[in-house]
Order: C-alpha cells, then structure tokens, then sequence
C-alpha cells in the first residue's frame, strides 16, 4: 500500500515534469498500450509507465547535451519506441553514430602505430 | 566451443555469409532508387531519404537531418534511425542480418539500408549507406553511398564492413507490406512502435496485415482495439477485446482494456467484472499495479456519472 502511494506521488511528478518540458505521451489513462504485449513475450518484466517517462526525461537531456534544437527533442523522443529509449537511456554513449567521422582517439592511435612501425624520423622528413 | 567458432571466423579470410550466393541467385539492381548525395558527417539522413522516397514518399532532407542528426557525436545513432521512418507513417524493419535476406528484399523492390564501419574496429568509421542491388555474376554490391550514386563494391569488402555492424540493416516498408523473411515477434514491435509514434492509420493497416499472416494474432486484435479506443470508437474496441479473451481468458491486458472501452459506454458493473477476473490471473506487479490504477479510475468514472452535473 505504501508502495502504491509513492509510485502514484512519484507517477505524478515525474508526469508533471514531463508535460512541463513539452513532451507528453498522450496515452489514454489506464489504457495498457500495444507495445507493452508486444515486448512482453521476450521479456522477463513489463516496462512500467514511470519507467519510460523516466527514461524520455534522461533521453531529452542527452539530446541537449549532444547539440539538438530543443525544439525537436521532443518530436524525436516520440517516435523512439519504449524499448529503445530505455537503450539510449542506459547506454547512448556505446550506440555508435554512423556519420563518416574518424575519431580523434583512433587518428592517433594510427599515427602512433606507423611510427612505431616505420620509424619517425623518417615518416617525418619524407613528408 | 562457440567462443573459438567466432574467434576462428574472426580470422576467416572470407566471412561465411559469401558461402550462401553459392545458389547464384540471378543479380538484382533496382536502377530507379533514388539518390541524395551527403552532406559532411550526414550519411544517416541521406541513407534515410534515399529508402524512404523509394518507398513512394516525397522527403525534404533537411527534415530528416533534423530528425536524425546528433551534432555532438557528429552522426546518427540506429535507433534514431528507425524513429525517423515512424515519423513519416512508414515501417522500419531491421532484417536477418544475412546476404539471403538482403537479395530476398532487393529482389521484392525495396533498397536495404545499411551500416557499415569502413574503418578497422580499432579506429571505426561507421557509415549508412543503401544497397540497390546485387551483381552475383561478379560478385559485388551495388550502393548508394556518401556522394556515389552507384558504388559498387565487392562482396568480400563490403561483407568485411558489414560484419563489423553485426550485419544491420533495416528496410523501409509501406503499413501494407510484410518483410519477405518476417519474423513475427520483430515485426509486432515494429507495429506496435509504430502506433506508439501515433500513425494509427498506418498501424491499423499493419495490424490487419499482421492479422492475415497470422490468424487471430493477440497482439494485433490489441493494437487495433487500443487504436479504435484512440479514435473513440469504444464498442469496435470492445469487440476486438472480447476476440482475445475468447482465444486467451487470461489475457490480463485484454480485461484491463477492455474493462475501459466498457465503463467508457457507462457499463461499470460489467467493467469491474472484467477487471475482477483480471486480478485472479495477474503475477507480475507491475501489470497488478496498472490494474489498480484502472479500477480507481473506474470507480471514480462511475461515482460522476452517477452525481448529477
């Protein structure tokens, strides 16, 4: 019973927060949605509610952080499914992003690994 | 066992998947895929506007990077790049990572986007790019890719790049289409994330489809009983409800659902019967705890409608 209450006060912060910063999930109350059966049958536990809204108020604010207009985060957190906002919530910096950049770690790590296999005197004075 | 298996085909010169054209299956090239070249950093949504005009919608690209592009990570992360098909009503599939696959859905029209890593998995350089065909008397793969419109590229390579992605890919599918190879429990999400984005019309198509592959499917009679719920249509969600509780009794959300579409029809006492029954069959407490939420829902439903406005 307790429990209930605080899951019902917290729902409903985090309800509030969420409406506030633009970007409500208009499900019809008590209405248990489609993707709930659907991810049901391989998985051992149900997504509650508190969960997604919790994970589209992290999602927005990495967004954010990443540089998206404010104005569109939350076009893109709805038509992201439960399921994958809890992966970007858990793990966005390990999703790779697919857009041609070397990264800069990895440049150097290539430039480290010719000189140590050519020389570096040499590399340097050809060029 | 299954550790040195990936270790060994980690080191294999050609990956296993080649083994699978040895059928020779007839090359596939669909010339007419459209093409949009790159901007820096924005393969994601050219990749995106290339499959998704092909699938017969009119893309604005800058929409699409809006829609795709992380500025901070200088690309387009895959999940984003699904969301983004949602967005426009259309229905992202990630298909069998398998070169069967990808000639079985080249071969029925549709263009493949992919992610590949051109670079080595030490210094990646993850790339989306669209395959528009299959040249399997030379044994290479036809791209849209960056600012090529045609790159062809050989199986090995494109394979080795493609691997390093565990093979991904997805395709862009019209509601009234099925994927060639489809898995049931992938392509329910896929509805069912498609409904989430609030397509309901395209959903319901795909629903339907759903339900033709496969009869009296519950997870398709619930999407389309949550979807008439959606439009107001309480008696037609009713029905579809009622469908699933006839095949399954003890379909929790079904009764949940249900037990809504009733007591929006101001049948209370027949609403918190359903729920009643519910409650016997529930074990996991989250989906309890849902179930109370709609009874006191209910009840206070009941309690205005009795007291006079």
């Amino acid at each position: 019973m307790k429990f209930n209450c605080l899951r019902q006060s917290l729902l409903q912060v985090v309800s509030l927060a969420i409406i506030c910063t633009g970007f409500a999930q208009v499900s019809h109350a008590g209405v248990i949605e489609t993707s709930v059966l659907a991810d049901q049958e391989d998985r051992a536990t149900h997504i509650a509610r508190v969960e997604v809204l919790l994970a589209s108020a992290e999602v927005a604010r990495q967004f954010e952080k990443l540089g998206v207009d404010q104005a569109l985060v939350a076009q893109r957190i709805q038509t992201l499914s439960n399921t994958e906002l809890l992966l970007l919530e858990e793990q966005m910096d390990q999703q790779v992003a697919g857009g041609d950049a070397l990264a800069v770690i990895g440049t150097v790590f290539l430039v480290l690994l010719i000189l140590e296999l050519v020389g570096v005197t040499d590399i340097f004075k050809s060029i | 066992m299954p550790a040195l298996f990936i270790f060994l085909s980690g080191c294999a010169s050609i990956p296993p998947h080649i083994a699978e054209l040895e059928a020779r299956p007839a090359s596939v090239e669909l010339v007419d895929t459209p093409f949009f070249p790159q901007e820096r950093y924005q393969c994601g949504p050219a990749a995106l506007a290339t499959a998704i005009s092909s699938s017969g919608i009119a893309v604005d690209l800058q929409d699409l990077v809006d829609r795709v592009y992380l500025p901070g990570r200088q690309g387009s992360l895959q999940v984003e790049m699904l969301a983004a098909t949602r967005s426009v009503g259309r229905l992202p599939y990630v298909i069998d990572g398998t070169l069967q696959a990808l000639w079985n859905e080249l071969a029925a029209g549709r263009p493949v986007v992919v992610l590949q890593n051109l670079g080595v998995a030490a210094i990646p350089r993850w790339h989306f790019a669209v395959v528009v065909g299959l040249d399997t008397e030379r044994d290479a793969i036809l791209l849209r890719s960056g600012v090529e419109q045609r790159r062809v590229t050989s199986l090995k390579t494109f394979l080795r790049t493609w691997r390093r992605s565990d093979y991904w890919g997805f395709i862009v599918l019209r509601p009234e289409e099925l994927p060639i190879d489809v898995d049931r429990q992938r392509y329910q999400k896929a509805v069912a994330a498609l409904e989430k984005a609030g397509h309901m019309e395209g959903a319901a198509v795909a629903w339907k489809v759903a339900i033709n592959q496969w009869p009296g499917n519950p997870v398709a009679l619930f999407g389309l009983g949550n979807i008439e719920l959606s439009l107001g249509n309480d008696l037609e969600a009713e029905a579809y409800f009622r469908a699933i509780v006839e095949l399954d009794a003890k379909s929790v959300a079904a009764r949940n659902n249900l037990a809504i579409a009733l007591a929006r029809q101001g049948r209370f006492a027949e609403a918190m019967e359903e729920l009643s029954i519910a409650g016997d069959n529930v074990s996991d407490p989250a989906i309890a705890a849902e179930l109370a939420d709609t009874e006191a829902l209910i009840v206070e439903q009941s309690r205005d409608a009795k007291t006079p406005q």
